[in-house]
């Protein structure tokens, strides 16, 4: 469609309905304004308009509860922009979101992305959980890729980056059972120029836990350290799995490993009760990639609960919401160590920020050091080892957007098959286990 | 306690009436009171039976109350349904201990009209089996000893603990010293996989508690509870603050909002509430703030059975319940009485856990001819 005939198509109906609709209407029912791409910035963007928004769902193990969710978004000019939505255990009802902005993002110019970014938020009137923060996500990583493309630069560049142009420090996780595997895992990690790693703890918790569940918690923390060895940095994720009450013993106990961080020590919803964790220990605390836009974050850096932020690229909002969290942290002395633990377009689109902000501490991915079937396919998809570290640091892309090639074709091989649920898990008397 | 004058005689009927809801009412018209005592622990209680018009017959239990209270309470609910067991409960707000026994006997009597146990009228079962808290007797260290031993031959794993004696208001090292001896011995007599909670019975000033807590952090104590009195919320923020062992806190606490405080001011590890004194649905709304905080409750107990019935009925509806407390006498005469009570004991553990009620109502039998024989009045 061209984009004269697309532009009467939509506005046609939004411009009639306001001729036909002159009350005002205190509940909401208010006629579209000023639709995308419309005369409002005419002459103050850039030429090119999404003319088309594809949703692809990607299964590489149908067993796996997060199947890739990607955006592509065809323009007029030719040029195509990719994004990640991928939100585990609800592929489903991220695609259906994303198609609900389909209207927002037709006959959009992509330069203008903070604009799209806010419509498409304040716009949807509940602002944003995880879900259509997600769909939010990977339209956004779209719209930064495409304008890269504009531009002729690298995202990391449009924002001002990088700050170390080796690329950016990453840790994998520490796939060990045992002090012997751990000690293998430092000898690797010396020869690769690692220099971190993030384990979890054993088991699942209640509210309130017994002398045998805490000190195996507490003995893992410590075979971290002693298997890993003093120059290793190590991240402990909590996962959540912890109250406030047994996160705060813990991570009392576990000061004198000087752990990186711990993350996740309870969920995330009651910011007060994570804080008296904080107030109770010097082991740093981590926090935030089940969290939604800057102001999911907003009372975390006030009450200065987070040591550091790992909001996720692929729920928080994209591109633009991760800059913004990573501004807003700054100012509070507060690290970025972002979350990427689903496919390789959102993880690349995170290292864009990483390389641009000054407070980045170490980005995440969620794989070891060995690569398995995951990096393989990611290989095939983009024709170079995505999300592999060199020296201990993810190197940057040198083109322009997010820069990576991606070809519908390639994704054929992995057709969606379907949601997968997160795992669900029971405590010994059967009652809701948090994982 | 305020004076019952508080109470209103609005009629429920009116409000609820048989036509719309399609069930015939069947309203209270039996409310019995009797106190019961333990022969060696002296122990007592008071039971509650309520019989309603189609002969529907119900249980609960409280504390020792005031005999114009629960006549008071007995002329508030004569002639209602059974099923409006909230609205009563706003009507009884002056008369919690009264209300803790007329609540569980409502949703007994709701439960055998619904043909359904009452935790799945409450929205469970949320699990499978209840984790059960034996409160030990004695006091002195080869007291508590044996007690712990007996527990755990009853088939407990977790072991409530009193406090040494409490000779003045301010400890020095020794108590502090004798309290973690008397822990220590017992976690080396009783063995791996066995927790405890030492109960302070509100008897340290926040500053010793704080010292206590903070010298048992590595003891891993489930929780140090009610280490004193619930005081301004300042006073205790000393314990929370200066340590991260786990407080519990709320035996005398039947206001929500006074759980609210303190979980606000994150002062409390786990709610206390007890179970003679609130009933089963006055601790589901509790309950219902603490989860917000991500704090497990866990009911205070210092009643007989039909308590502890309605005590394992609540556990099987919440979803961050962690343990119920129950009091497990010495003396093999008490413990007879607490089994004739129901017919046959509910309060029989194994590897620390107790089954389900899965009859109708609270689904126990009671005995009245037990009742009787154990009455004090």
């Amino acid at each position: 469609m061209r984009r004269r005939e697309f532009v009467s198509g939509v506005l046609g109906g939004a411009q009639a309905v306001r001729a036909a609709s002159p009350l005002w209407c205190g509940c909401g029912m208010m006629p579209t304004q000023a639709p995308i791409g419309a005369e409002a910035f005419q002459g103050l963007g850039s030429k090119m308009r999404v003319t088309n928004m594809k949703v692809f769902g990607v299964t590489l193990d149908p067993k796996s509860d997060r199947p890739y969710v990607f955006v592509k978004l065809e323009t007029n000019e030719g040029l195509v922009g990719w994004g990640e939505a991928t939100l585990e255990g609800k592929a489903g009802a991220v695609m259906a979101c994303i198609n609900d902005f389909r209207d927002f993002i037709l006959g959009a110019d992509p330069i203008q992305v903070e604009h799209h970014w806010q419509s498409m938020y304040v716009h949807t009137f509940y602002r944003a959980g995880p879900v259509i923060g997600s769909a939010i996500s990977g339209i956004d990583q779209a719209l930064w890729d495409l304008r890269g493309k504009i531009l002729g630069l690298p995202v990391y560049r449009m924002l001002g980056g990088p700050f170390d142009p080796r690329g950016v420090r990453g840790y994998y996780h520490a796939r060990a059972r045992n002090l012997e595997e751990l000690r293998a895992l430092r000898a690797s990690a010396k020869e690769f120029g690692i220099t971190c790693f993030k384990s979890g703890i054993p088991g699942y918790y209640e509210w309130i836990e017994t002398h045998e569940k805490i000190s195996r918690a507490v003995k893992w923390m410590e075979t971290l350290r002693e298997g890993l060895g003093p120059d290793i940095d190590i991240g402990v994720d909590f996962h959540a799995k912890t109250s406030p009450t047994v996160a705060s013993i813990l991570v009392k106990e576990v000061e004198p490993l000087n752990l990186l961080f711990i993350e996740e020590p309870c969920p995330p919803e009651n910011v007060d009760a994570m804080a008296r964790i904080a107030r109770r220990s010097t082991t740093p605390i981590a926090t935030g990639e089940r969290l939604v836009a800057s102001y999911g974050c907003q009372r975390l850096i006030e009450l200065g609960v987070a040591d550091i932020l790992q909001v996720d690229i692929n729920h928080v909002g994209g591109i633009t919401a991760l800059w913004k969290v990573a501004a807003m942290a700054e100012a509070s002395g507060i690290s970025i160590a972002p979350h990427a633990c689903e496919g390789p377009i959102g993880a690349i689109a995170t290292l864009h920020v990483d390389a641009a902000v000054p407070n980045f501490l170490v980005q995440e991915i969620c794989s070891g050091v060995e690569p398995g079937f995951q990096e393989k396919v990611w290989q095939e998809w983009l024709g170079f080892p995505a999300m592999r570290m060199v020296d201990g640091r993810f190197p940057l892309p040198e083109k322009p957007g997010l820069g990576f090639e991606l070809s519908e074709e390639s994704l054929k091989k992995y057709p969606f098959r379907g949601t997968v649920p997160m795992a669900r898990v029971f405590h010994e008397d059967g009652s809701v286990a948090a994982w | 306690m305020p004076e019952p004058t508080v109470l209103r005689r609005a009629r429920l009927a009116a409000q609820a009436p048989a036509a719309r809801t399609g069930k015939p009412s069947d309203v209270i018209r039996e409310v019995t009171w009797r106190r019961v005592r333990e022969p060696v622990s002296g122990r007592s209680y008071t039971v509650l039976q309520i019989v309603t018009g189609r002969g529907l017959v119900g249980y609960g239990e409280c504390g020792p109350i005031d005999p114009r209270q629960a006549q008071a309470a007995a002329e508030a609910i004569r002639d209602e349904d059974p099923s409006a067991y909230e609205v009563i409960r706003t009507r009884l707000a002056a008369l919690p201990g009264a209300h803790a026994a007329v609540n569980m006997a409502l949703l007994d009597i709701l439960g055998q009209r619904a043909g359904a146990p009452v935790y799945q009228l409450l929205g469970g079962p949320t699990r499978n089996k209840v984790r059960v808290l034996a409160t030990l007797e004695g006091a002195t260290e080869d007291e508590l000893k044996r007690a712990a031993e007996g527990a755990l031959r009853a088939g407990y794993k977790a072991l409530s603990v009193p406090l040494p004696e409490v000779r003045a208001p301010n400890q020095g090292q020794a108590f502090v010293l004798a309290v973690r001896k008397r822990l220590e011995d017992l976690r080396a007599a009783t063995g791996p996989g066995v927790d405890f909670v030492l109960d302070a019975a509100a008897r340290l000033s926040p500053g010793d508690a704080a010292s206590v807590a903070a010298a048992l952090e590595r003891f891993h104590l489930l929780w140090l509870d009610e280490p004193c009195p619930v005081l301004n919320l300042g006073a205790l923020r000393k314990i929370s603050d200066e340590t991260v062992t786990p407080v519990g806190y709320g035996r005398a606490i039947h206001q929500a909002a006074q759980f609210q405080d303190l979980l606000r001011e994150g002062l409390i590890d786990v709610l206390r509430p007890d179970i003679g004194l609130n009933g089963i649905s006055p601790i589901r709304r509790m309950a219902a703030i603490a989860e917000t905080y991500y704090v497990a409750v866990a009911p205070f107990h210092r009643g007989g059975p039909i308590g502890t019935a309605a005590a394992i009925h609540l556990a099987a509806s919440l979803p961050h319940f962690f343990i119920q407390q129950i009091p497990l006498p010495v003396d093999a005469k008490d413990r007879a009485m607490r089994a004739a009570l129901t017919s046959g004991s509910i309060e029989a553990p194994k590897d620390g856990f107790v089954a389900l009620l899965t009859g109708p109502g609270l689904g126990i039998r009671v005995n009245e001819e037990a009742l009787r024989e154990y009455a004090t009045t």
